[in-house]
């Protein structure tokens, strides 16, 4: 018998992708790593380094190729998972209420409670006086917060992020980046979130793991040293930026190594055209 | 062995499959059942229909089996395949002008928004009007010859390319014109750069649709208006009461719609690359 301590657990997972032909590419891993429950984790690494393949594997809609992922969660609940996409998640078919009632309905939540928890989150995310309108006609950071009322609507034991904020402008970003802390500090509950940002990294998470190029593995998991809750000031701190430097020198070792493949494999390429 | 869970907890584990640890089988394994079954379902459907007629529930006075059809006298005489020939002809002729007036009038009202305003409802409104009810107006316009028939499935045809170019042409994103705008591209380098490859990808789904619905219209004027081709050949299988002969010319239009939509198919992937392979029905 193995005691279920962890909230997810990844053992020796890789994941391979093929096309059609003979080539292989290792997307990811073996990769190691244990997230315990309410704790608010992020995936940094350099392009193409699996760790949004790794959060598909965690959401279930892609499997590994080796190892295994093992969740545990409250049995009975419709939605223990849910994912904010970087975009095209939302509906362009569906008002903003609908979107955000999206999960619920799936989850087979009743109508008038649905509703309720609806109007709640339009409420909370500020976007009452859209309820009625198509994500087509609001802005990018708009769309994202009815991307994240619509997540965290099922009330999911599990926030999976798919950078989400990655096609913000900088203002809104951090805007929010601080709205994200905000709900996470009020009902924690625990989140894997990617990104490419090492500062929304350290504001947001306990944890920073910081991935290798392609296949990603862990090279450095780091506890975030700021104490909750965290307000938005702390991005001015100087031990912050300090620690932000430290996560870097890491991180951009790792982009070098991603850079050198991509040109090795272009300069191939490029022979073999010649050729 | 199973892990022991906690009754509050439960255990969701995320583990390869065999598409996964070894994707190779599983394509070859998935592409074998594919292929099996494009054939299969056809196959035992025509043993079906053969079983049919040996075990008499079917009326061979009416009706024909698959193997009469195949084996049918009708088949190698060589007045068949000119029956043939000269439906493949009106097929193509009709196919090609219909084509090529929609892509035109459908490019012109996609990039010119009078234009567009100009025809959009008049050719909606024609657009519903069932073509065959056309032929009279088409023997006065055209006299007796092949140009009536021929003029019926171009007129089809248009209705189908008309409407798939003119939305592709207004779906190009907008991105890809700016993109292009901003290097002072000019209306004609728009169009050749980047509207009309843009739109090409959709342009062949509305051809694939109309390569059926050509077939279909051919066989159409043919049982009515014709005194040879394929379409001929059914209606004097009926009236002679020939069935084989009508099964015959059911089968050679069932295959040549097959052929046809085919190669356009292919003539679109050769033109296309960059797209994905569309989604519409066909066979595969």
């Amino acid at each position: 018998m193995r005691e279920i301590s962890h909230k997810i657990e990844a053992r020796g997972v890789e994941k391979v992708f093929s096309a059609d032909s003979e080539d292989e590419v290792q997307a990811l891993g073996p990769l190691d790593l244990q997230i315990q429950d309410g704790e608010f984790v992020c995936l940094v690494g350099p392009s193409g380094c699996g760790k949004s393949t790794f959060l598909r594997i965690v959401a279930g809609l892609l499997n590994p190729t080796v190892g295994q992922v093992d969740i545990t969660i409250k049995p009975d609940k419709p939605s223990p998972i849910s994912m904010v996409f970087q975009d095209y998640g939302i509906y362009p078919w569906k008002t903003v209420e609908g979107n955000i009632r999206f999960g619920l309905e799936i989850s087979g939540i009743p109508k008038s409670e649905a509703k309720e928890i609806t109007e709640h989150w339009l409420e909370r995310m500020d976007l009452k006086a859209f309820a009625g309108a198509y994500p087509d006609t609001l802005s990018g950071g708009m769309r994202q917060r009815v991307a994240i009322a619509r997540a965290l609507a099922v009330e999911p034991e599990i926030l999976l992020m798919d950078e989400p904020f990655a096609a913000l402008d900088a203002q809104l970003r951090q805007l929010l980046q601080d709205e994200l802390l905000t709900i996470w500090q009020n009902e924690q509950r625990t989140v894997l979130f990617v990104t490419h940002s090492l500062e929304e990294a350290i504001v947001l998470g306990d944890r920073v793991i910081v991935m290798s190029a392609r296949p990603g593995k862990v090279v450095l998991d780091q506890k975030v040293p700021f104490e909750r809750p965290r307000s938005p000031e702390l991005r001015t701190q100087s031990d912050f930026n300090e620690f932000k430097n430290e996560l870097w020198i890491c991180l951009k070792g790792e982009v070098e190594h991603y850079l050198e493949r991509i040109n090795s494999v272009e300069k191939k390429i490029g022979n073999n055209n010649e050729g | 062995m199973k892990d022991e869970v906690k009754t509050d907890r439960e255990l969701l584990s995320r583990l390869p499959t065999l598409a996964d640890s070894n994707p190779r089988k599983y394509n070859k394994r998935r592409k074998l059942i594919e292929t099996g079954l494009a054939v299969g379902v056809p196959a035992s459907l025509i043993a079906l229909w053969q079983l049919g007629f040996h075990y008499e529930w079917i009326d061979n006075r009416f009706y024909a089996s698959p193997w009469e059809i195949v084996t049918s006298k009708k088949l190698r005489e060589a007045e068949l395949w000119s029956e043939l020939w000269t439906s493949v002809q009106r097929m193509l002729k009709g196919f090609f002008a219909g084509s090529f007036l929609g892509i035109l009038l459908g490019v012109l009202m996609g990039v010119s928004r009078l234009i567009r305003a100009a025809l959009d409802s008049l050719l909606t409104a024609l657009y519903t009007v069932p073509k065959l009810a056309l032929i009279p107006v088409f023997v006065t316009l055209f006299g007796f010859g092949d140009l009536p028939r021929i003029a019926l499935i171009a007129v089809t045809v248009f209705f189908f390319v008309w409407i798939s170019t003119m939305s592709a042409i207004m779906g190009v994103e907008d991105g890809y014109r700016e993109a292009a705008l901003s290097f002072g591209a000019s209306k004609w380098q728009i169009f050749r750069h980047v509207l009309f490859p843009g739109a090409l990808p959709q342009i062949f789904v509305g051809l694939r649709i109309a390569a059926g619905v050509a077939v279909l219209i051919l066989i159409g004027v043919e049982l009515v208006l014709a005194s040879d081709g394929l379409g001929a050949l059914i209606e004097k299988g009926r009236t002679l009461f020939l069935p084989e002969l009508t099964y015959v010319g059911i089968a050679l239009s069932a295959l040549l719609g097959l052929t046809f939509t085919y190669l356009v198919r292919i003539l679109g992937r050769a033109l296309v690359p960059w797209a994905p392979e569309d989604q519409t029905p066909n066979q595969n």
